[in-house]
């Protein structure tokens, strides 16, 4: 249906979007994640022709959106857009807020263009609302107006960006189910959200958007639960990364625990998983990696409520699992590390392998 | 991590404190050789010890047998992080700790 091929969009100097390209199908629920500033608004504003894209190509139904001689106003108005901020004339009821665009774009007489917007209060649940003032409604009533005000002109497609970002959290799961129902409706939709959960289960794929790239693009299991690359499995685990490069001949365990410590305690980790981590890094790299390897890049990530740690060891060389089959002297330290961290994952592949563990602690508190 | 020694007759306690591991214990080791030729108790504090990896657990093993033949071998007030290494390892099961 939509199809995008090598988008770029400049500011100035600034290339926000380096190379987009995507298909996005009929009756599909795309969800756009990413950090802030990647230019996911960007992307959804050049689909709808707010941004004009640097170069590039944007075909829809297989017609090129950006050739002269297409019809922008046709195109665009078979892309609904919701904002973040909710753009509802306040001056207009409700209901005259949906006639508005099928009254003066589609040619709607106002009887028509009345039943529809009535109609589409019911879906959203607002009927009781058509009278009413903007300015009278909850942050999530006006949103669920601006999205039946996008569907009274019968998209092919809505796009959404952060439509529940301004929102007080009471009111967001209001937005969400409506969007949900639009979705068992058939609607085609892409979101752009900050609602993992959200994403996760209402989403057929999601683009995790990254370097100006759709950096990952995948079913929700694969992005939330196996993630290809590591940026993405950063981005969703909402970890902060520390990274080190260890080598053997040189490695200065004085510096790394310093540096460590340094890190641990930015992200209010406790005594104990400051402990814990010195300890499993220093076994495994010691003891059970630098046996096989001279160079290790180790990185490290906690997630936001410090609950998990993850620590990953990389190194080249396709090797097996140094926690099997240990020599007597590997004996203690793997029993050392097994007991740290029961959930360890080893993988070796295209040259390098990957030795991956998951501290728990469940004593830490979320921090505030 | 440092090491304090008090000697009383045929009983040794070594005091230490600090960290344990891969850079230090060569230090203890090296320490031990040296002075446990002729005692009958080896004591170590370990009150101020607060961090102790398979490398120290390693010298304390060693030191554990070589006492056995001549004596004994007792270890005092383990801090939290180094029992509870001793307990995943097993050596609070071989060792003596008071
Ligand atoms: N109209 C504009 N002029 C200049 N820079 C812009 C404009 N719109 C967005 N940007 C810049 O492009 C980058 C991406 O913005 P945006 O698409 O809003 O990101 P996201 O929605 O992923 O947070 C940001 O660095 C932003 O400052
Ligand atoms: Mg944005």
């Amino acid at each position: 249906m939509i199809t995008v091929r090598h988008l770029s969009k400049k500011f100035g100097e600034t290339c926000v979007l380096k190379d987009v390209n995507a298909e996005i199908n009929k009756g599909e629920v795309i969800s756009i994640i990413g950090p802030s500033g990647t230019g996911k608004s960007t992307f959804l504003r050049c689909l709808n022709l707010l941004e004009r894209p640097s170069s590039g190509e944007i075909l829809i139904n297989g017609v090129s959106l950006l050739s002269p001689e297409t019809d922008i106003h046709l195109l665009r108005r078979k892309m609904g857009m919701v904002f973040q901020s909710f753009n509802l004339f306040s001056h207009l009821m409700v209901v005259e807020n949906l006639m508005l665009g099928p009254v003066q774009l589609l040619k709607l007489s106002r009887q028509e263009a009345y039943d529809r917007s009535m109609k589409l209060l019911e879906t959203v649940g607002l009927t009781a609302r058509a009278y009413a003032f903007p300015g009278e409604l909850s942050g999530g009533q006006k949103q669920r107006v601006a999205i039946a005000r996008a569907l009274a002109m019968e998209p092919e497609i809505i796009l959404f960006d952060e439509p529940t970002s301004a929102l007080d959290p009471t009111m967001v799961s209001e937005v969400l189910a409506v969007i949900r129902k639009l979705k068992e409706q058939g609607l085609t939709m892409m979101i752009v959200t900050h609602e993992m959960d959200f994403a996760r289960d209402v989403s057929t794929r999601i683009f995790y958007m990254d370097e100006g790239i759709i950096f990952e693009d995948g079913p929700p299991e694969q992005i939330f639960e196996h993630p290809k690359r590591e940026k993405t499995r950063a981005f969703i685990h909402k970890i902060s990364l520390f990274r080190f490069t260890a080598e053997s001949k040189t490695l200065d365990i004085y510096r790394f625990n310093a540096e460590l410590e340094d890190f641990c305690i930015r992200h209010l980790l406790n005594r104990k998983q400051i402990h814990n981590l010195q300890l499993l890094c220093e076994e495994v790299l010691v003891n059970l990696l630098f046996p096989l390897t001279e160079k290790v890049e180790l990185s490290i990530g906690c997630t936001d409520d410090n609950r998990e740690t993850e620590i990953t060891f990389e190194y080249a060389g396709q090797t097996g699992n140094p926690l099997e089959n240990p020599k007597p002297d590997q004996e203690l330290s793997c029993k050392i590390v097994q007991h740290l961290a029961p959930e360890c994952n080893f993988s070796t592949e295209a040259g390098s392998s990957r030795l991956r563990f998951v501290l728990k602690d469940n004593n830490s508190k979320v921090s505030s | 991590m440092k090491i304090e020694k008090d000697r009383k007759g045929q009983e040794l306690t070594l005091t230490l404190s600090g960290r344990l591991d891969t850079t230090t214990a060569p230090t203890l080791e090296q320490e031990l050789q040296q002075s446990w030729n002729d005692i009958s108790t080896l004591i170590l504090e370990l009150k101020e010890l607060d961090y102790i990896s398979s490398a120290g657990l390693r010298v304390i093993l060693t030191a554990q047998k070589h006492m056995l033949k001549q004596g004994s071998m007792k270890l005092r007030n383990l801090s939290d992080n180094v029992r509870e290494v001793f307990e995943m390892t097993g050596f609070a099961d071989i060792m003596t700790i008071e």
